[in-house]
């Protein structure tokens, strides 16, 4: 399975053409929850390898496209959805992504490890080949030594790198990261970013990653994606172009301002709808 | 933390020791002092008399007695899970199984008792049977209801890494419920215990139940209390003993 993935990113068959086509593409991706239209056709393309970040409103449909990406819920008729090149229903993808909700959802009753080993085991890894593969990834996630504690007796920052962890492991070629470290304090939140940039370049996944801070937009994707208010669909797609490595002191570089200028005048205008559109809602009922 | 958790339960049997203490000694200065007749209440030490000196009937009379309960309790146990196993695997089952039994489970398990006993004779079986349908019960809704508090994102994370059901039911559902499953499996010891003895006065050929029948009948109160003593000491052995498995199970907690 993993040679399997490895063979279709860097093997030479194959690999003029899949430098070309996009990992994942979305076409008029439409979602109506009864009365509610979270998304509304909404264009996305991402490709292999790359760091794309989504920002918009709360409410505006980010969860619920990661929802469809990760396979959990189907999108309504109309829209299509290819994946690796191929046209597929959601539930297609159910196993083929690997999903980070926005809570950790740690299981209480299983140590660190197994805790990270979750996605392996469904997957009908061993457990023993499962846990030597967590136990060998613990320092890199800041966790040696912790192998055996439970969630209740971790810190936030520690539990959101063992759900990190559970999604690492579950290799597969797209990696969905919904607000992880939404949770966190600015200083836990920075070093967070910088680490999961080490890691990121080191397995060279492609990431697709909410977050509701620009900052960590810019600081973290290749690509910004600004959603509009609900009905959501994508705004503006804002290309990221600061050299990489990037280190802290890169938020105080002009191009950095400039890009984060132009994002935030975007996701300001569609705040501003979404509060309205809030508000009036308010009034009228 | 660790130091609370520890003393906490051994302060709660200090004053359950104290408490048992107290009772015992009111009971006796009440019984010697006020020379109540053994009809309506028999001198502590004279029931324990009595059970040393009845020890062998009342040692293979409580074999009997449990038995049944440990019988019907291991197979009640089972049935009540793995029926709640089923309806959540196949939910189309619930709308079916959850109004039959919620509507066998409104009479009290005895109120079945003059049927069971017809069906399965005054043997071993009809006491098997009882306490089964009680403790099956008790842990059947308490399972369901265990499965249910699942939170709906943890199974859909489990999802998207490809589980199906049944991975889902043993990665999350059970544990899940385990809690809740287990409470009902203590509360269950007792009920077994008692569901045995009172389907016993109602007939059969041994057992505490049948010990107090008979000493009802030849009026020997304080042989009725004998019996009571020890299936007490049953109940209460058979619930510590669940109780601290529960505890040793239900770490996280
Ligand atoms: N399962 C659901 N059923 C009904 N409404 C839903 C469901 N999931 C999301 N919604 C609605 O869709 C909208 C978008 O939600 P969500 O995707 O969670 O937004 P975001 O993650 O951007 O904050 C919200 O109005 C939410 O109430
Ligand atoms: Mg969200």
């Amino acid at each position: 399975m993993q040679a399997g993935l490895q063979t279709k990113e860097t093997g030479p068959v194959g690999s003029l053409e899949d430098a070309a086509e996009p990992l994942l593409e979305l076409r008029a991706v439409t979602k109506t929850f009864g009365e509610v239209t979270a998304l509304a056709r909404l264009d996305a393309t991402i490709a292999r390898g790359e760091f794309v970040t989504v920002v918009g409103p709360s409410g505006c449909g980010k969860s619920t496209l990661f929802n469809i990406v990760a396979g959990l819920e189907e999108p309504d008729t109309g829209g299509v959805l290819r994946f690796e090149g191929r046209s597929c229903h959601a539930a297609d993808l159910l196993g083929q992504v690997s999903f980070m909700p926005q809570r950790d959802l740690l299981l209480p009753w299983r140590n660190v490890v197994d805790n990270a080993i979750l996605a392996l085991e469904v997957e009908g890894v061993p457990r023993q080949q499962a846990r030597a593969q967590a136990l060998r990834m613990l320092p890199e996630f800041g966790l040696a030594g912790f192998e055996n504690q439970y969630p209740h007796q971790l810190s936030g920052g520690m539990r959101q790198r063992v759900a990190l962890m559970r999604t690492f492991l579950f290799e597969r070629g797209l990696m969905l990261l919904d607000e992880p470290f939404g949770a966190l304090d600015a200083l836990t939140r920075a070093m967070m970013q910088r680490w999961l940039l080490d890691v990121w370049q080191k397995y060279r996944r492609t990431i697709l990653f909410i977050t509701h801070d620009v900052d960590e937009a810019i600081f973290l994707g290749d690509r910004v994606l600004v959603m509009t208010a609900r009905p959501g669909s994508v705004k503006l797609e804002q290309v990221v172009d600061l050299p990489r490595p990037r280190r802290p002191e890169i938020v105080t570089a002009p191009e950095f301002i400039r890009l984060k200028r132009i994002l935030l005048e975007a996701i300001e205008e569609e705040s501003i709808k979404s509060f309205q559109s809030a508000t009036v809602r308010e009034q009228t009922s | 933390m660790s130091a609370a958790v520890m003393a906490s339960p051994s302060l709660a049997a200090q004053r359950g020791i104290l408490g048992a203490v107290l009772l015992v000694a009111a009971w006796e200065g009440l019984a010697r002092g006020l020379d109540l007749p053994s009809y309506v209440l028999p001198a502590v030490s004279d029931i324990l008399a009595s059970i040393w000196s009845n020890r062998m009937l009342l040692t293979q009379a409580a074999g009997y007695t449990l038995f049944e309960a440990l019988a019907g309790y291991g197979v009640g146990c089972l049935i009540g899970i793995a029926l709640a196993v089923v309806i959540t695997m196949l939910p189309p089952v619930r709308s079916v199984m959850l109004p039959i039994a919620t509507a066998i489970n409104s009479v009290p398990v005895v109120g079945y008792s003059p049927l069971i006993l017809l069906w399965f004779g005054i043997g071993v079986a009809s006491k098997v049977v009882m306490v089964a349908m009680a403790v099956s019960f008790t842990v059947f809704l308490s399972t369901l209801a265990g499965f249910d508090r699942v939170d709906r994102r943890a199974v859909d994370l489990l999802r998207s890494f490809g589980a199906g059901r049944f991975k889902i039911l043993f990665r999350l559902r059970l544990p899940t419920a385990l809690p809740l499953m287990l409470t009902a499996m203590r509360v269950s010891t007792v009920r077994s215990v008692i569901v045995a003895i009172v389907t016993e006065m109602l007939g059969a050929y041994g057992g505490l139940g049948w010990i107090i029948y008979q000493a009802v009948l030849q009026i020997d109160f304080v042989q009725v209390w004998s019996a009571i003593f020890v299936a007490s000491a049953i109940s209460l052995t058979f619930f510590g003993l669940i109780g601290a498995i529960e505890r040793r199970i239900l770490f996280w907690t």
